[in-house]
């Protein structure tokens, strides 16, 4: 076989119908698949209404907590306030040293939410029971809609006032038995 | 086979499958839309472009069910990725590197190749509707019966005119690994075409 052998091979080759035609319509299995909430518009509304929510939540708790000291008892975090795994979406992890911190400041917090008044500490479970309901909720449209930068980013967002909101009741109370030792 | 590579375009283009020109002129206003989530506007686009994706699915496959499926995923997950598109390449590109990576996707999940291949080898399956005739039609049938990866770099470089690069990539193969499949993929076709009586 020559050269000129394969080139006649490959000019025959371009002569292939390059289109062709479905025998059926495929449209109609199409819309019906991306009908479905994948990809509808509520979802990243939802999520940023969501994460708008969690922003303004945050920093009204962490407000008032800041004008707050308590020496109250030590009491055990709501159990509804559940900390699962931490979670992104079904194609993607977040890495271990994220999860360390989360669970390192999520064993300290019951002591520190006990150093809370009654309503701070409220306050500050409802956020976190918030921000944990805003990251089920983003993981579940992940779930369905894994490429969705939007939605990636709002997580990671998520998880990242969670984090910032753990690290500042920890901070506040430190504040709060350094002003109460004096 | 002399007569097979001799074949000219006047020998065969009017009898292909392919769809009449559609226009372009709204294209890109539709893809601004779809983006926008806008259905009727994907679809448009779909109707532009299903047959170009149908055809490599079925080149890529030689399966008609097989083609029907990618071409329904490929078109699925282009909406769902419409925001990546940034047009830094041809849309109907961009749609043949996602029907690449659902073929391949779909034979290294399922391994359903393997059940194709098999079938193929013992009995002739109804032709699948391509709309190549004559001895095109026996060329056709010759890629169909390559081994995958030959198969799938010959159809994309030889068939679909994209560079070793382009299908390396589209691939995730080394473009030297392309080019070796072409050229198994050449031997390969000769020793089938000379099989069924062609002389070269």
């Amino acid at each position: 076989m020559t050269e000129k052998f394969d080139d006649k091979l490959d000019r025959a080759a371009r002569e292939l119908a390059t289109e062709i035609s479905p025998k059926r319509d495929l449209w109609p299995g199409i819309a019906e698949a991306i009908a479905t909430p994948k990809r509808s518009r509520w979802t990243p509304i939802l999520a940023q209404a969501a994460a708008i929510v969690l922003l303004v939540g945050t920093s009204s708790a962490v407000t008032y907590i800041a004008t707050k000291d308590s020496n109250g008892p030590i009491v055990s975090v709501a159990p509804e306030l559940v900390f699962e795994q931490a979670a992104f979406g079904g194609n993607y992890h977040l890495g271990p040293g994220f999860q360390d911190a989360r669970n390192s400041l999520r064993d300290d917090l019951d002591v520190e939410l006990a150093r809370l008044s009654d309503e701070a500490r409220e306050d500050v479970q409802a956020n976190l029971a918030l921000i944990h309901q805003v990251i089920i909720d983003i993981n579940v449209a992940l779930e369905q809609e894994p490429d969705n930068v939007l939605l990636q980013q709002k997580l990671l967002r998520a998880y990242r006032e969670e984090l910032s909101l753990l690290r500042r009741v920890g901070g506040l109370t430190r504040n709060v038995m350094r002003r109460n030792d004096i | 086979m002399e007569a097979l590579l001799t074949a000219t375009s006047s020998d065969y283009s009017r009898e292909m499958v392919s769809a009449p020109p559609k226009s372009v002129a709204g294209e890109e206003a539709w893809i601004g839309q779809a983006q926008r989530s806008d259905a009727r506007a994907f679809e448009a686009l779909y109707r532009l472009h299903v047959d170009k994706v149908y055809g490599l699915c079925l080149r890529m496959t030689g399966n008609v069910s097989e083609a029907e499926d990618c071409t329904q995923e490929t078109f699925i997950q282009a909406w769902n990725k419409m925001l990546k598109f940034r047009g830094d390449s041809a849309f109907s590109t961009w749609l043949h590197r996602i029907a690449v990576n659902t073929v391949l996707g779909r034979i290294r999940k399922s391994k359903r190749e393997q059940d194709r291949i098999q079938a193929v080898n013992d009995a002739q399956p109804a032709r699948v509707a391509t709309g190549d005739t004559g001895e095109l039609r026996d060329l056709a049938e010759a890629v169909d019966r390559l081994p995958e990866r030959a198969r799938h770099v010959f159809v994309l470089h030889a068939v679909y005119g994209y560079s070793h690069d382009e299908a390396a990539e589209m691939m995730g193969i080394a473009a030297g690994t392309s080019k070796a499949q072409l050229h198994r993929a050449r031997r390969l076709l000769v020793q089938q075409l000379e099989e069924q009586g062609f002389e070269a």
